[in-house]
């Protein structure tokens, strides 16, 4: 399966992801909250992004099925924005006037160009490894998340059957949209690659 | 001065100077460099061509002569680009370095979501910023051809048409995109540099 292919191909950048300072941070409980909150800020804006990518490849998608799975998937990433803005009304954070980072900016740009001007799969494929990685994540964290973990309610939202399902899907429509060529693949990695930078952005922001 | 030009204040020297270009006109410039640039920077026409197409579906009808110009010299810059690597035996089918690649995406983006004016800014700033750092150089050593190419009065004469219209057509988010355009020069010639 193509999705499987790509997945272990570039687990060397999941693993990165997994050991790098932030989430490793996030995942103890140590993390700064200042630093929770400005990740939370720009990952608000990241998924207004994401979701535009999603619409336009709802419009791009030709038979009902993949219409609905996007369907779906549109509700799910609205869902996310909504526990964005739960954590922000909390923590006062005001989601409207973010300036994205130069990491946020790129994975964005790189997001919706794909979305805008490539085609189905490989705007699939620069999709896909968001929701595989932080489903991956959560689920690699779990283990820490005792009732008082400052960071409960992120890490069983990613970590959850729900999230991990979405997840699933999306990886499903990239096998059957996605080929396994040279753009599809170079789509993929540097997607996780921007998912890395992300939270080395959130580290220093 | 071009009132973006002059609005971008300290941006723009940063964007048309560089150790690069330096090396480049005393020819000091270490072969590695140049032949990594010039791969990246022919991907780089290759994506500044569906945006400049993409801006002249959009445009009004008295912007179709210069943009169709730019489009035809483009097409020209490009054929001399797959020329030139060839001599040089440079492979043009890599992957964008990830400063070539944020550049393009950004210009990708803004292509299909920026009305119109902002997007004459952004082409403004692409090619006057170009202009400009190729026309500091003398035009001599081993890379005068280059020099010289991006240097002539035609090129010249076009971003300043560029630069008038998109200054008779500014839009509120002009001045931030064209910035944003400079700032991508600024990284691009670093990453020229730096590898």
């Amino acid at each position: 399966m193509l999705h499987e292919v790509l997945w272990t191909s570039n687990f060397d950048l999941a693993r990165s992801c997994l050991a790098h300072p932030f989430v490793v941070a996030l995942g103890d409980g140590t993390l700064k909250p200042d630093l929770f909150h400005a990740f939370i800020a720009q990952d608000a804006f990241f998924l207004r992004a994401f979701l535009k990518a999603h619409a336009l490849a709802l419009a791009r998608s030709e038979d009902r099925d993949t219409s609905e799975v996007f369907c779906g998937l549109i509700t799910g990433v609205t869902e996310e924005l909504k526990l964005h803005r739960v954590y922000a009304a909390e923590l006062g954070i005001d989601l409207s006037s973010v300036v994205p980072n130069a990491a946020c900016r790129a994975y964005t740009d790189f997001l919706l160009r794909t979305a805008w001007h490539n085609d189905l799969g490989e705007t699939v494929a620069s999709m896909t490894p968001c929701m595989r990685l932080y489903a991956y994540l959560g689920v690699a964290l779990a283990p820490q998340c005792s009732p008082s973990h400052p960071y409960r309610r992120w890490i069983e939202t990613y970590g959850g059957r729900e999230f991990g399902r979405l997840a699933d899907q999306v990886e499903t429509l990239l096998d059957q949209v996605g080929a396994d060529t040279k753009e599809v693949r170079d789509r993929y990695r540097y997607a996780l690659q921007c998912e890395l930078d992300f939270f080395s952005g959130a580290l220093t922001s | 001065m071009n009132s973006l030009v002059r609005n971008a204040g300290p941006l723009w020297d940063e964007a048309t100077r560089s150790p690069f270009l330096d090396a480049l006109a005393t020819g000091r410039l270490a072969a590695d460099a140049f032949r990594r640039w010039l791969a990246q920077d022919c991907l780089f026409a290759n994506d500044l061509m569906a945006f400049q197409a993409i801006l002249l579906a959009k445009a009004p009808r008295d912007w179709h002569k210069p943009l169709l110009g730019g489009l035809a010299a483009l097409d020209q810059e490009l054929d001399w680009f797959e020329s030139s690597a060839a001599r040089l035996q440079v492979d043009l089918d890599i992957l964008p370095h990830p400063t070539c690649r944020r550049y393009t995406d950004f210009l990708m983006r803004c292509a299909y979501t920026q009305p119109c004016g902002v997007l004459l800014a952004i082409l403004f700033g692409v090619e006057a910023s170009y202009h400009a750092a190729w026309s500091a150089l003398a035009p001599s050593g081993p890379y005068a051809e280059f020099i010289k190419r991006w240097s002539n009065p035609d090129f010249g004469a076009y971003t300043t048409t560029l630069g008038g219209l998109a200054e008779r057509n500014l839009q509120e988010a002009a001045q931030e995109h064209f910035n944003e355009v400079l700032a991508h020069e600024r990284d691009f010639w670093k990453m020229a540099w730096e590898g």
